[in-house]
């Protein structure tokens, strides 16, 4: 099959589907995981995603992902039909968080190009003993239950809810042609469709889906079933897919008489079922080797069928189509030269013609300005995603970490739905990840009884917290756990010679809180599984750098600790001044900006080496000419003629010469080719309003080499 | 199904070797100085005329800087510069080639643009290893092509950007090392 044909589209499809899939099966899970067990509709959901899952890795041969879906698709499907009562809840969650990190795994695996040859079998047996003692659970509790299979009617019974006085009861029998090919899944997706606008529904035979057998008793006796619904006659009519039916009967009852055949059909229910209880995993298997039949095709229908289903109870689910980033990009370019455009055309010299009549041009002309803003903005947001998607993986650590070192943590999350650029979502998901795993590891205390102590209540509670503040997000991880202590914090960077020596009150409270985030640093004797090897917080901070971000470390001795990373909204678009050196014109993020100064030569100060520095209120400043620098002609050489720019970068200052100031405006930053080598201090480029190229200046940059030169 | 897309794929490859073969043996060439030199024409992307050019600091003499080709931010190097020659001013003929090699936009500063060539491989020569002392211009020149009584020099765009690169980026692994 795949040197038939080109099965990647079909792959990349499987991989995008399947990664939704599973984002919205933990979704689920870790929404539910402190509940007592699962209602209904998550059952059902879970089902219907191993369903899915296991649909499409068959068609693409995937057998392990096939196989483990299966399995847990066979325990939810039990679930969801027996309700049985005493479901060991966590383990239950254990088991789909087991199967979702397998599926991922292969998921990655296929993603790098690899075949997915992750082992199922331990996964398997392990959902196989669990789906066994569930079973074997019920029995023991002498519920009703004629078999051990995993049909178990009881549901029908008390499920029948109250009849509203606009229901009607309507008695459906099917009778298929002789011929007809797997009539059981033929009399499933009837069901299935009036599922939809059934109050009630039950039907015989009722092991239609497990049992083969059942295709030929209902081409035989017909298949009947007893609806309960608001629907009239010709609307379920419409539902059934008529197409083998060779015959529809169909009643319409009254009240009692659905009452009375109520109890028909549970009579009929409370006859054995056919299969024993060995035979389910055998039908499994049957049910497995006949997939290449034409019946699958049935199959797969039906499962169109559900997925519509999906999108009708959850009308707030967004329509999204995935598009290369690279279109967008191209896109947003162009928008860009749009705009370029629209200025020449309407400030052309031509149109200064005195005397010449504008009215209905500068009436078109507005409203082609009011478009293209417009059409900039919905470019603009198109690059943004809300963060629900990384806080949902946070819940998940938190989950996995708290229960493996037994801390009992309450995780709330607060502005999920903030969005940030795609590009820093994908920088932030990882220093994050490890801000919340320190947190639980570190933060919050090994034992209860140190909490409720100091007075606080015996679960820890971590608190994830994003919002959108001037044009920055803040992001912050916030424990009430133990904190952090300077003195513990200043003896161990003594020890680790991370720092000089000096006295600890030469340090602010600032500074000592960033000693975590120096290489080497771990406060933690014992290295555990999750954090303690010192070389997280470093990691952290430059991941955070390399997209302008901060990290802000507050702490309370026993009270807790709050990490928050600070990170620009867009990567793309930052807000600057441009200016001009010489011919050329630069442009410098306004947020590094401290002030401009006009200086007299009598502020600079030389040394004979010919450094130059510049004394501003008492504080001396190094000073960089940048026309010396970059060898610029045609600019300014004296102090007082030009503008100097006060840059601050992490803390520490430059003085730049710059000629004047040219304007501020939002830039949208472009890198610089890469065929020109990288030059320290410039960080990329940009085009300005008239579509002429400004360099961005790189302050970490211009610093650095500084430092360098001295 | 199969068949089909294996058909789509035969007469797409149709189409590209159709298109190559339009390319093919057809020069773009330019003069600077009193020479001509000719580029393959599969690697030139399009001609524009000279615009302003944002200089950067720092970098080699004959790259001239930045341009805008329609949102696009590519570097301009000055072929003549690049050859090694007296620089000149640019006139109202300067061209600006934007060639793509391998995915890199580069433009090529020429004095003049003079036509389209077509060139058979036969009348493609070697250049002369020995009998010239000036060895750097001799290393972005493939081949000499008679067409009627000139002589045209034909440039490899590969080279004729690399060559340099290569040492950049070996010097800056090498830093890399030492840091």
């Amino acid at each position: 099959m795949a040197e038939e044909f080109n099965t990647e589209s079909m792959l990349d499809m499987f991989l995008y589907e399947s990664g939704q899939l599973l984002e919205k099966l933990e979704g689920i899970i870790l929404e539910k995981q402190d509940a007592d067990c699962f209602d209904d509709a998550d059952i059902n959901e879970i089902f219907r995603i191993m369903h899915t899952i296991k649909g499409s890795s068959g068609v693409l041969m995937y057998e392990n992902i096939t196989k483990v879906t299966h399995k847990l698709e066979d325990v939810f499907y039990y679930l969801r039909e027996s309700h049985p009562d005493d479901v060991p809840h966590l383990e239950l969650v254990e088991k789909v968080l087991a199967v979702s990190d397998f599926v991922t795994g292969e998921l990655d695996k296929l993603k790098n190009g690899d075949t997915p040859d992750g082992d199922e079998k331990q996964l398997v047996e392990d959902l196989d003993e669990f789906l066994g003692r569930l079973k074997g659970e019920i029995k023991k509790q002498g519920i009703e239950m004629p078999q051990a299979n995993r049909h178990v009617e009881p549901t029908q019974f008390y499920i029948t809810p109250v009849a509203g006085d606009d229901s009607h009861f309507y008695r459906i029998s099917i009778h298929y042609r002789s011929d007809t090919q797997m009539s059981n899944l033929r009399a499933y997706s009837a069901t299935y469709a009036l599922k939809e606008v059934a109050e009630d529904l039950l039907y015989t035979p009722d092991d239609i889906l497990s049992n083969e057998a059942s295709a030929d008793v209902i081409v035989a006796e017909g298949f009947h079933m007893l609806l309960q619904t608001k629907s009239s006659k010709d609307e379920v009519i419409a539902l059934i897919d008529s197409s083998e039916a060779e015959e529809i009967n169909f009643d319409e009852l009254t009240k009692e008489e659905y009452g009375a055949a109520l109890s028909e059909f549970g009579r009929e229910d409370a006859a054995p079922a056919p299969a024993p209880a060995a035979a389910s995993k055998d039908e499994a298997q049957d049910k497995k080797q006949e997939a290449p039949k034409p019946g699958d095709y049935v199959v797969k229908t039906k499962e169109a069928g559900k997925g519509k289903t999906l999108a009708k109870h959850q009308p707030k689910q967004q329509t999204i189509i995935s598009v290369n980033v690279e279109k967008m990009d191209a896109l947003m370019d162009l928008i860009g030269e749009l705009v370029i455009a629209e200025a020449v055309v309407l400030q052309n010299p031509d149109l200064k013609v005195p005397g010449l009549e504008l009215s209905n041009f500068q009436k078109a002309s507005g409203q082609l300005s009011k478009i293209t803003t417009e059409l900039q903005e919905v470019i603009m947001s198109m690059r943004m995603m809300p963060l629900t998607n990384v806080f949902q993986k946070m819940r998940r650590i938190v989950f996995d970490v708290s229960r493996k070192l037994g801390k009992d943590i309450e995780l709330e999350v607060i502005g999920e739905n903030t969005e940030v650029d795609k590009n820093i979502i994908e920088h932030i998901t990882d220093p994050l990840m490890h801000l919340v795993r320190n947190s639980v590891d570190h933060g919050i205390e090994e034992n209860a009884a140190d909490r409720t102590a100091v007075g606080k209540p015996a679960k820890g509670k971590i608190t994830l917290e994003a919002k959108n503040e001037g044009g920055k997000v803040y992001i912050s991880v916030k424990d009430d756990g133990k904190g952090l202590n300077k003195e513990k914090l200043y003896q161990k960077a003594l020890e680790k010679g991370v720092i000089e020596n000096k006295p600890m009150s030469e340090f602010t409270e600032k500074e000592i809180f960033r000693f975590i985030t120096l290489p080497g640093f771990s406060t933690k004797e014992e290295v555990t599984e999750y954090s303690g090897r010192g070389v997280g917080m470093d990691v952290v901070v430059k991941n955070i750098q390399s997209i302008s971000g901060r990290l802000d470390i507050t702490s309370v001795e026993f009270e807790g600790s709050e990490m928050t990373l600070v990170i620009p909204l867009t990567l793309a678009i930052i807000n600057g001044i441009v200016v001009q050196v010489g011919d050329s014109p630069f442009v410098i993020e306004t947020a590094s900006i401290k002030e401009f100064v006009r200086v007299g030569e009598d502020s600079l100060i030389y040394e004979p080496s010919g450094e130059e520095y510049i004394v501003l209120r008492g504080e001396c400043y190094p000073f960089i000419r940048l026309n010396e620098r970059y060898g610029l002609p045609n600019s300014v050489d004296k102090v007082e003629e030009g503008i100097v720019v006060v840059l601050e970068h992490e803390g520490s200052q430059v003085c730049v010469l710059i000629d004047k100031l040219l304007q501020e405006q939002e830039i949208v930053v472009k890198p610089i080719p890469s065929y020109v080598k990288k030059i320290k201090g410039l960080s990329g480029c940009t085009q300005l309003g008239d579509g002429s190229i400004a360099l961005i200046l790189d302050i970490a940059g211009l610093l650095m080499q500084d430092g360098e030169r001295r | 199904m199969a068949e089909e897309l294996e058909k789509n794929e035969e007469t797409d490859e149709l189409e590209g070797l159709e298109e190559e073969d339009s390319q093919k043996g057809k020069f773009m060439t330019f003069q600077i100085g009193k020479e001509f030199f000719g580029i393959s024409i599969s690697y030139v992307n399009e001609i524009i005329a000279m615009q302003p050019i944002a200089a950067i600091p720092e970098v080699d003499d004959y790259i001239k800087g930045l341009i805008n080709l329609r949102g696009k931010i590519i570097p301009v190097i000055d072929v003549r510069v690049r050859f090694k020659m007296e620089p000149t001013e640019y006139t109202d003929r300067t061209c600006i080639i934007v060639i793509d090699v391998k995915s890199t936009m580069i433009g090529l500063i020429v004095e003049k643009i003079a036509e389209v060539d077509t060139i058979a491989d036969e009348s493609i020569m070697p250049p002369p290893s020995l009998g010239r002392k000036d060895h750097e211009r001799n290393k972005y020149v493939y081949g000499l092509a008679r067409t009627g009584d000139m002589v045209k020099l034909l440039i490899d765009p590969e080279r004729l950007i690399r060559q340099e690169d290569v040492e950049a980026v070996m010097e800056d692994a090498r830093k890399d090392e030492q840091s």
